[in-house]
């Protein structure tokens, strides 16, 4: 029985279900699950079969504690088959002693070809001490701010694509086909259409190629052969110029651009860079009489297909009025549009221009009503665009809105995330703080909370940004938190977006919790989400530094400064003030002053050293007196003396308290000399506090005769100068 | 930090005090009087953040609180309440003169906490009952209402009449934002809205114009109440989010009706859009065994779960097939050299990866037409076949 025989031979691939269940981490040695295997015992090697003997050893361990546990957390995996006959049939035959076991033969079970490493990725946590895996390359390269980590993310991909256009721009050169089995992604791939005759054929091929310009010549040299072209080809390729706007795809898919075009085009470029630039921001225009439009006009027979993808080509490249006038066409030759069709058409009615909020919606309603008329089936888009044009009416359209949400559940359409992305948008985007805010916000996390998310929408990836942009702005941590869980639901998480938006909802979600959760929380939350989930803005660090001096755990200052240094925000003015006025502010215990006052020195050394940049920022006042006074009660007194040098360096004014603080300083050593040292500064930058000074001097000191006199001038100058003053606007009278 | 400590306990007295709702414009002349302080509070505006938690409680509140009087005012059509309300009033006159003394603020809260209940509940009511029945209610009402304020204070010179049925008419509105955001003109005038205008410094009146009427329900309650009333909330708008009219164009019968699909060919509109899909939930990997799943699915791994037919595909045989070739000898004969050469050879090629079942079969076949085209020097050797 060749079954039996198999039992024996085979290694089961269900057993890794349970292995992954089993361990925790991924086996592989490497925490990150960077291991490879690459079993390949059959005879075809593929990429590497080093890494056999380690998989086979791994197995082997794995049968021995297999075999141990069997009874426990595998027991009920029906389909193991080194085990089936001793261990799980016994328990369903045990009622009936006859004594001959029936052998139970397991139904093979199909596994999808990633289902193996799924379950080995999913036992593999965020490993929050380190940069996000995306990142993991040489020490050196790993960025450490926001800026690097797009950079890095930008060089590989630009790399990648600068491999790819080498091997198809010269495809000749990569020809050897090393993989066994072919690998076909890893081959050039042709773009060059291949039928060089005048044909239908030839013109579909090169419909399929994407070659717009290629396929329109075709298209005009066969209607000048005289050959007719089926419907269905004409209608691919009034797809394919409507869908592209009568221009070429956009270069970055393909490569497949020759060296001379691009030559010229460079040249082309700063003819009408402008011209170019605005294209390229708002993609493709619709212009009058193109090449869609004469081959449209030149077909013999036209479907609704036809009409359908030049409307929809027209409401892509935002000619709203043309789409809307072929839609009057198109029912006038008793055609019947298509549910996209319907929903470009609902955008045009929203795009055009000159027209009151209250005739586009009642424009839109009409043609909702054609839609019910014609058994149109509206979808997800048609309500997504509905809602997302009236996102443009602001207050007018939330009563509207309401009611398109409640009609598409009525009708059974389950909203997508966009839904109420735009919904969300509606009632808060334009809303001015001091106002009321409406609660919708509640009503829609009800709604989705332990929802699964699979994508439906283009723009459902911007759902948690807004949310989490409204929880702020309501500042209902309690919601925040609500949103946080959804998005941590199952693979809701990929739909955070790209990078900005993701660092968008991050900033937004630590400033909430900085600013209304505890800060043993709030911290808790730092090490959590810092760096392994985003790198944080000088402002998130500030709003952390104020959570901090709320809840009088200053101490922790110096470690946020470094890291703050590590993030890249060395050169951030305002963070570097923030800090160093809290530390500043109050007086500490002995020891907190010292690790204050290193902060400082650390601080003080980017203001120093700033050859790397281009120019030496500006020393602001507020921070030299910050500094000197970290260094006066940390007790080094040589560094704030240097401190106050550089006040007259940088024609900064100390303040006062300072000035008093080193009075008290001068004092507690007993030094006179410091003490006139003080007055003297202050009446070189002629401060009002001069004079006050001096009077403490003469008090708290025992000054010599010398003394005296010089501290008599510098009084007698400041006085002077006032009287010069005076006198001078007495001379003026 | 001591500053900004002494900042919340000016505010705590003060923002509570207004959800006391039962004396309806006692708490004004109250409030005024501490206007001045709180003013100077209120204007450090960048210091709210300090506040932390409770900041946020009591902000929440100084916004809100101020319809909660408008409601007390509807309250007193009860003639029961009436009474005690009247008493009520000139106890807190007769407390507010204390407050002119001492400033505290506290002494009004044991009479008007009472209320809060009373309050609520008809609320509850007022909110069901047409819209004219409480207006002439009130009517009849104002005057001694507004007898009774102006006992209070003198600087409240607005017509209370015409205030209440305005505010009657903007608890029945609907809470459309757009009609409530008009309203915020009219309402402008109204007492409440001095309050508030006091108590915050910055004007809230546009805020709380525009607060729907459920929440004025919320704001009734307390700290305590704060759980319970948010489910409520919850419940409330649930209704007005999935409830309430719709477009009614389409039909749900219509919709959900099977049509018969028509199979055509995705056009490049579709393609393009599912590649855009594809897009949305696009992330950067995780970690290794994410980046091996896309090495699979780009073609670059071996497939796992790795068994030795992984890469292999033979038209779906099976393994069995491949190395259990002996069924295919049945024609041969049963013993002697042949059967020993032909054993040797599906020997072979069960060990042979290269080939296909079928190429295998054929292999066999191949033999069997060769020996049986040899039959007659078979034969010459003595060597039997069939």
């Amino acid at each position: 029985m060749p079954c039996s025989l198999r039992q024996g031979m085979f290694f089961e691939p269900n057993i890794l279900q349970p292995i992954a269940e089993l361990f925790p981490a991924p086996p592989f040695g490497d925490p990150e699950g960077r291991g490879h295997a690459f079993p390949a015992w059959y005879a075809k090697p593929k990429m590497a079969a080093v890494a056999t003997t380690l998989w086979l050893r791994f197995r082997c361990k794995l049968c021995l504690t297999l075999r141990g546990q069997r009874a426990g957390p595998c027991g009920q995996t029906p389909s193991c088959r080194f085990y089936s006959g001793s261990a799980t049939v016994p328990k369903v035959e045990g009622a009936n002693v006859t004594g001959i076991e029936e052998v139970v033969i397991p139904k093979k079970k199909t596994w999808d070809k990633v289902a193996v490493l799924q379950a080995l990725a999913s036992t593999v946590n965020r490993d929050i001490t380190a940069a996000p895996y995306a990142f993991q390359d040489d020490p050196y390269l790993i960025p450490t701010s926001s800026v690097e980590s797009r950079s890095f993310l930008l060089a590989k991909k630009s790399g990648e694509n600068a491999a790819k256009f080498i091997i198809n721009s010269h495809p000749k050169y990569f020809q050897k086909d090393i993989a066994e089995p072919h690998i076909p992604c890893l081959m050039p791939e042709y773009f060059e259409p291949q039928i060089e005759d005048i044909s239908e054929a030839a013109l579909r091929e090169r419909i399929k190629l994407k070659k717009v310009k290629a396929s329109v010549d075709m298209f005009d040299q066969l209607l000048q052969a005289g050959t007719t072209i089926s419907l269905e080809t004409s209608n691919s390729l009034l797809d394919l110029l409507c869908y592209y706007g009568d221009k070429e795809p956009p270069a970055d898919y393909h490569f497949q651009k020759s060296e001379k075009s691009e030559e010229l085009e460079e040249a082309a470029e700063e003819n009408d860079e402008k011209s170019k630039k605005a294209d390229h921001q708002f993609g493709v225009t619709w212009r009058a009489k193109n090449n869609a439009e004469r081959i449209f006009a030149l077909m013999p027979e036209k479907n609704s297909h036809s009409y359908c993808t030049m409307i929809r080509g027209m409401v892509k490249h935002r000619a709203p009025v043309q789409a809307l006038n072929l839609y009057t066409e198109l029912l006038n030759n008793r055609l019947h549009a298509d549910v996209y069709t319907f929903n470009a058409l609902i955008e045009a009615t929203a795009l055009s221009v000159n027209k009151k909020l209250e005739d586009k919606w009642n424009n839109i309603l009409e043609l909702l009503k054609q839609m019910a008329a014609q058994k149109v089936k509206p979808n997800l888009q048609t309500f997504n665009t509905i809602l997302k044009c009236l996102r443009r009416f602001h207050v007018f359209g939330r009563l509207p809105a309401l009611q398109t949400f409640r009609e598409m559940k009525a009708i059974g359409i389950e909203p997508s995330l966009a839904t109420y992305h735009y919904i969300i948008q509606l009632f808060y985007h334009h809303e001015n703080p001091s106002k009321g805010s409406s609660l919708i916000i509640y009503d829609i996390m009800n709604e989705l909370t332990g929802q699964k998310f699979s994508p439906r929408d283009p723009d459902d990836d911007m759902f948690f940004q807004s949310a989490m942009r409204a929880c702020s702005f309501l500042r209902d941590l309690e919601l925040a938190y609500q949103v946080h869980g959804l998005l941590n639901t199952g693979d809701n998480w990929k739909f955070i977006g790209p990078d900005h938006r993701r660092n968008f909802y991050y900033s937004k979600f630590f400033s909430l919790l900085c600013l209304m959760e505890q800060i043993d929380v709030t911290l808790q939350w730092y090490k959590d989400l810092i760096p392994s989930v985003f790198f944080p803005h000088s402002q998130t660090l500030i709003d952390l530094l104020q959570a901090l001096d709320v809840a009088n755990r200053l101490e922790m200052i110096p470690q946020i400064w470094k890291d703050s240094k590590e993030y890249g925000h060395i050169f951030r003015n305002d963070l570097k003030e923030e800090i160093l006025m809290l530390m500043a502010r109050d007086q500490h215990p002995p020891e907190l002053q010292v690790a204050f006052a290193d902060c400082a020195a650390d601080i003080k050394s980017t203001y120093e050293s700033q050859d790397a940049r281009q120019i030496a920022p500006e020393w602001p006042a507020n921070c030299l007196n910050y500094i000197a006074v970290l260094f006066l009660r940390a007790g080094r007194m040589q560094e704030a003396w240097k401190m106050l040098g550089l006040f007259k360096k940088h024609n900064k004014i100390p303040g006062n308290e300072l000035l008093n603080e080193f009075m008290d300083s001068a004092k507690a050593s007993n030094s006179p000399a410091q003490a006139i040292e003080i007055v003297k500064l202050a009446s070189a930058f002629s401060l009002p506090v001069c004079e006050g000074l001096t009077q403490r001097v003469m008090a708290d000191f025992v000054i010599s005769q010398e003394q005296k006199e010089a501290l008599g001038n510098l009084t007698s100058l400041t006085s002077d100068s006032d009287s010069g003053s005076d006198s001078d606007s007495n001379e003026g009278k | 930090m001591f500053p900004r400590v002494s900042a919340i306990l000016a505010l705590r007295p003060l923002s509570r005090f207004p959800s006391c709702s039962g004396g309806s414009e006692a708490p004004a002349a109250a409030i005024v009087l501490l206007g001045a302080p709180h003013g100077t509070v209120r204007t450090k505006n960048n210091a709210q953040r300090y506040f932390g938690t409770n900041n946020v409680i009591y902000s929440k509140k100084d916004e809100q609180s101020a319809p909660t009087p408008e409601i007390s005012k509807e309250t007193e059509s009860q003639e029961s309440v009436k009474e005690n309300r009247k008493k009520d009033l000139l106890g807190i006159i007769k407390g507010m003169k204390i407050e002119l003394s001492s400033v505290n603020v506290q002494t009004t809260r044991p009479s008007s906490r009472r209320h809060l209940k009373s309050v609520e509940a008809t609320i509850a009511r007022l909110q069901k009952a047409p819209e004219d029945v409480p207006e002439k209610r009130t009517k009849s009402l104002s005057p001694e209402l507004v007898a009774a304020a102006s006992a209070v204070a003198d600087f409240l010179p607005f017509d209370k009449q015409t205030t209440k049925s305005e505010l009657l008419r903007q608890l029945q509105q609907h809470e459309e934002v757009s009609n409530a955001q008009k309203d915020g003109e009219r309402a402008k005038i109204s007492v409440s809205n001095i309050i508030s205008d006091m108590k915050v410094a910055k004007s809230a009146t546009a805020r709380v114009s525009t607060r729907p009427v459920h929440q004025i329900q919320f704001d009734e309650g307390t700290d305590n109440y704060m759980g319970q009333e948010t489910d409520d909330l919850k419940k409330s708008l649930r209704k007005n989010m999935l409830k309430g009219k719709r477009l009614n164009i389409f039909d749900l019968k219509a919709v959900t009706e099977e049509a018969p699909e028509t199979e055509t060919a995705p056009s490049l509109w579709e393609v393009e859009f599912a590649k855009q899909l594809a897009t949305v939930n696009e992330q950067s990997l995780q970690n290794g065994f994410a980046e091996m799943i896309q090495w699979t699915s780009e073609g670059k791994l071996w497939e796992f779960p790795i068994n030795n037919e992984a890469g292999f595909d033979d038209d779906g045989s099976e393994f069995h097939e491949h190395v259990f070739l002996d069924k295919h000898l049945k024609d041969f004969p049963k013993q002697g050299p042949i059967r020993h050469f032909m054993e040797l050879v599906t020997c072979g090629l069960s060990k042979n990866p290269y080939l296909s079942v079928k190429q295998k079969i054929e292999h066999i076949e191949w033999f069997r037409n060769y020996f049986n085209e040899k039959q007659d020097i078979l034969k010459e050797s003595g060597i039997q076949f069939n």
